[in-house]
């Protein structure tokens, strides 16, 4: 047909009848999530046609993540002096958590408040997720929303060539799919890409964004920070998340706050209270609610978190078909780091890179993507994961000591230590010794402790 | 650029079967997100996303399931600035075979006068054999439109519609319309506006391939003043005949709030007060 067919009289395109756009994109994500948008981003820049489908009503409507995004991939794939962050991380905070006791090491290196300020701010990924995918669209890929990817179009040598959606008609292919569906990965499990992750490799995450109405300084005054400094704060402990092993947050936004818990699914299934009620009791903790007070929730959310380390990662890479993000496991969450996002933004660019090479050269195999793994096996993504993967089995082990026994044992300790009476300074320091002794097991169980977790400072 | 639909129908020439149905839509501030300054009391309707006005989709619903049983085609028409182009898409991802924008500055301001004659000449041009409409626009419930439309046209009316049944062997439209206490039944000649009730159809889902055409490559068709053969002093503000006398805050009527314990003392004390005759 020539151009001149197409148009009417008006100069416009004749309407079609049945359009189809089965092959028209070179390649189609699955998610408008971190790791989507990154490999969408990616491949647009390649030259590619890209297709993001994302099942909620803009990108982040269905992203309950709020806390600490850290930059320094997302800085070379876009122009971040636009993007919606919060504040950013001037504080990082660690607390131990009893029942009624608080012991906490808190850091404020004077050159996080210059830029990049350690490529670490608070973002709500409400807003920040629908910022990234505009960003995707600027270069040209297209997004799709209010659709759901329900399953994944195979040839009959078992090569991906498209994706099923929940809409009539809902079936389109192309050469390639990228995988970005987050934690709760139905699409990867239906398609067998990758089985069901293990209840104790899964660790839920509650949270809650607080504003506090009363007043526009109560963030600045309370958390002790000046101009656009945020602050990071980390709890552990009995106090944090009652028996299970995992810990709890509260991040500074820019007029709110969001505090949540993440900790294993197995624990959260067994005695453990209801989510809700964990994080009540966490808000209620004494040395929390004074931080909290007078603030009213606008928003609380849950997701599933993989926490399964370097070993849980699937096979990231198919014929016609890569896995990215956290749908790849790629999260670490060991309690000392909580990163997820810098991971889900670098894998979704190695992926997306790994794609525009294969379709230089015409290709769709897995080996043609072989570079995705290899990158990332060779990036902080894996060796990061590799070397907490070990953090979380010791923990486990140890979980009574360090949950229960220790956060008690440390707060005694400072009490007796500081004790003031009659006796003299050495008594104090005598008792506080032994308090923290008696927990760990004397010198030697001391020594052995510091001994199993070397590798946290290597 | 390789990401270009293709037509999965071949483009042979329509055929004259099926009837031309056109249904009017129109963009509105989202209601869901309509806040309320706290320190004026007046309505914030900058801030709220513009969308789809929700009874229209019951009114597509309607006019594509008049296609699917007589054949045709389905065009969606709206007023306004280029950018109620999207609610165009919609209409055209939800299943319309075409979608036309009747813009111009000379309709800017207008009431519901010249606005249901310029989408009276609108549907007029397009050929309508029915035109549908959602009963009222959450932004301005008026109601006022789809009569006005039959009436700037001479056609019939059928209105609060529930459900539609064309037949297309007498070249009428039977419809089922709400009334007091019931409902009846009744038939209008061709060409016939229709309003529909809202809530009463269920708004198909838009298909993959179908969503993608409406947001990436779908061109409306414009449509001006001119084109529709509208004089520009027929339309606009000047043209409106509704006056906004003013507008008044009006303060809560303090009560008295007593009691009475029997119906004896409460016809007594509204016989003091003249309310009653005894």
């Amino acid at each position: 047909m020539t151009d001149d067919a197409d148009a009417d009289a008006k100069g416009r395109r004749e309407p079609m009848r049945d359009p189809s756009y089965d092959g028209a994109f070179d390649a189609i994500v699955v998610g408008a999530g971190l790791a989507g948008s990154a490999a969408a981003v990616t491949m647009a820049d390649e030259g590619l046609d890209v297709l993001v489908i994302e099942r909620g009503r803009y990108p982040g409507a269905k992203n309950v993540f709020g806390g600490v995004l850290y930059t320094p991939t997302l800085r070379e794939l876009v122009d971040v002096t636009s993007a919606p962050v919060e504040r950013y991380v001037a504080e990082k905070r660690f607390s131990m958590l009893s029942d009624d006791d608080e012991t906490a090491v808190s850091l404020r290196p004077g050159e996080w408040h210059d830029p990049p300020h350690n490529d670490s701010y608070t973002v709500l990924r409400g807003e920040f997720d629908r910022w990234f995918a505009e960003q995707a669209v600027d270069a040209g890929a297209v997004l799709l929303t209010e659709t759901t990817v329900t399953g994944l179009v195979r040839e009959d040598d078992g090569r991906i060539a498209g994706v099923e959606t929940d809409r009539p008609d809902g079936t389109i292919t192309a050469d390639y799919v990228v995988l970005a569906e987050g934690g709760n990965s139905l699409v990867s499990e239906g398609a067998d890409l990758r089985k069901p992750e293990r209840a104790e490799n899964v660790a839920v995450g509650v949270k809650e964004v607080l504003e506090f109405p009363e007043r526009d300084e109560v963030i600045r005054d309370r958390f002790r920070l000046s101009n656009d400094a945020g602050a990071s704060y980390h709890y552990f402990g009995e106090g944090a998340v009652g028996d299970a092993v995992g810990g709890g947050f509260i991040y500074t936004n820019e007029d709110t706050v969001s505090v949540g818990l993440a900790y294993r699914i197995s624990d959260a299934a067994g005695s453990q209270p209801k989510p809700e009620q964990t994080l009540n009791a966490f808000k209620s903790h004494p040395s929390v609610a004074p931080l909290l007070r007078g603030a009213r929730t606008v928003e609380y959310g849950a997701k599933t978190i993989p926490e399964g380390g370097s070993e849980s990662i699937p096979k990231l890479v198919h014929d016609g078909a890569v896995v990215v993000g956290d749908a790849a496991g790629l999260v670490l969450n060991n309690g000392v780091h909580l990163e997820g996002t810098n991971m889900a933004v670098e894998s979704g660019h190695l992926g997306g890179e790994a794609i525009a090479e294969a379709a230089e050269r015409g290709r769709t195999d897995e080996a043609a993507f072989k570079s995705y793994p290899e990158r990332l096996e060779a990036s902080f993504v894996v060796q990061n994961l590799e070397r907490y993967g070990w953090l979380m089995e010791r923990v486990e082990a140890d979980r009574d000591l360090i949950f229960e026994e220790l956060p008690h044992a440390l707060a005694d300790a400072g009490a007796e230590y500081f004790r003031m009476d009659r006796e003299p300074k050495e008594k104090h320091a005598e008792e506080a010794r032994e308090r923290l002794f008696e927990t760990v097991g004397g010198l030697r169980g001391a020594a052995k402790l510091a001994y199993r977790y070397r590798e946290v400072l290597r | 650029m390789s990401d270009t639909a293709t037509d999965r129908e071949s483009s042979a020439a329509e055929s004259d079967d099926g009837w031309t149905v056109v249904v009017g839509v129109k963009q509105v501030p989202d209601s869901d997100e309509v806040g309320i300054d706290p320190d004026t009391g007046r309505l914030d309707r900058a801030n709220a996303p513009a969308v789809l006005n929700a009874p229209d989709r019951d009114a597509l619903e309607a006019a594509l399931s008049i296609r699917d049983a007589v054949g045709g085609t389905v065009t969606a028409v709206t007023m306004g600035p280029p950018t109620a182009t999207d609610v165009l898409e919609e209409a055209v991802a939800m299943g319309c075979d075409d979608a036309a924008l009747v813009t111009d500055r000379a309709f800017a301001g207008s009431d519901t006068w010249p606005t249901s004659y310029a989408l009276a000449e609108a549907v007029d041009h397009l050929g309508a054999d029915v035109a549908v409409c959602g009963e009222e626009t959450t932004d301005s419930s008026t109601g006022q439109v789809p009569p006005g439309i039959a009436a700037h046209n001479g056609w019939a009316q059928l209105t609060y519609v529930e459900d539609v049944d064309p037949l297309p062997e007498e070249g009428r439209l039977a419809a089922r319309r709400d009334v007091e206490g019931g409902h009846e039944r009744i038939a209008a000649d061709l060409p016939v506006v229709v309003a529909v009730a809202y809530g009463e159809f269920e708004p198909r889902p838009a298909g993959l391939h179908r969503k993608l055409y409406a947001e990436t490559d779908f061109e409306p068709l414009e449509l001006t003043a001119d084109d529709l053969g509208i004089d520009a002093d027929d339309v606009g503000m000047d043209a409106s005949p509704t006056q906004v006398g003013g507008m008044e805050t009006v303060d809560p009527v303090d009560r008295e709030k007593e009691t009475v314990e029997t119906p004896a003392e409460l016809l007594d004390a509204l016989s003091d007060e003249g309310v009653i005759a005894r």
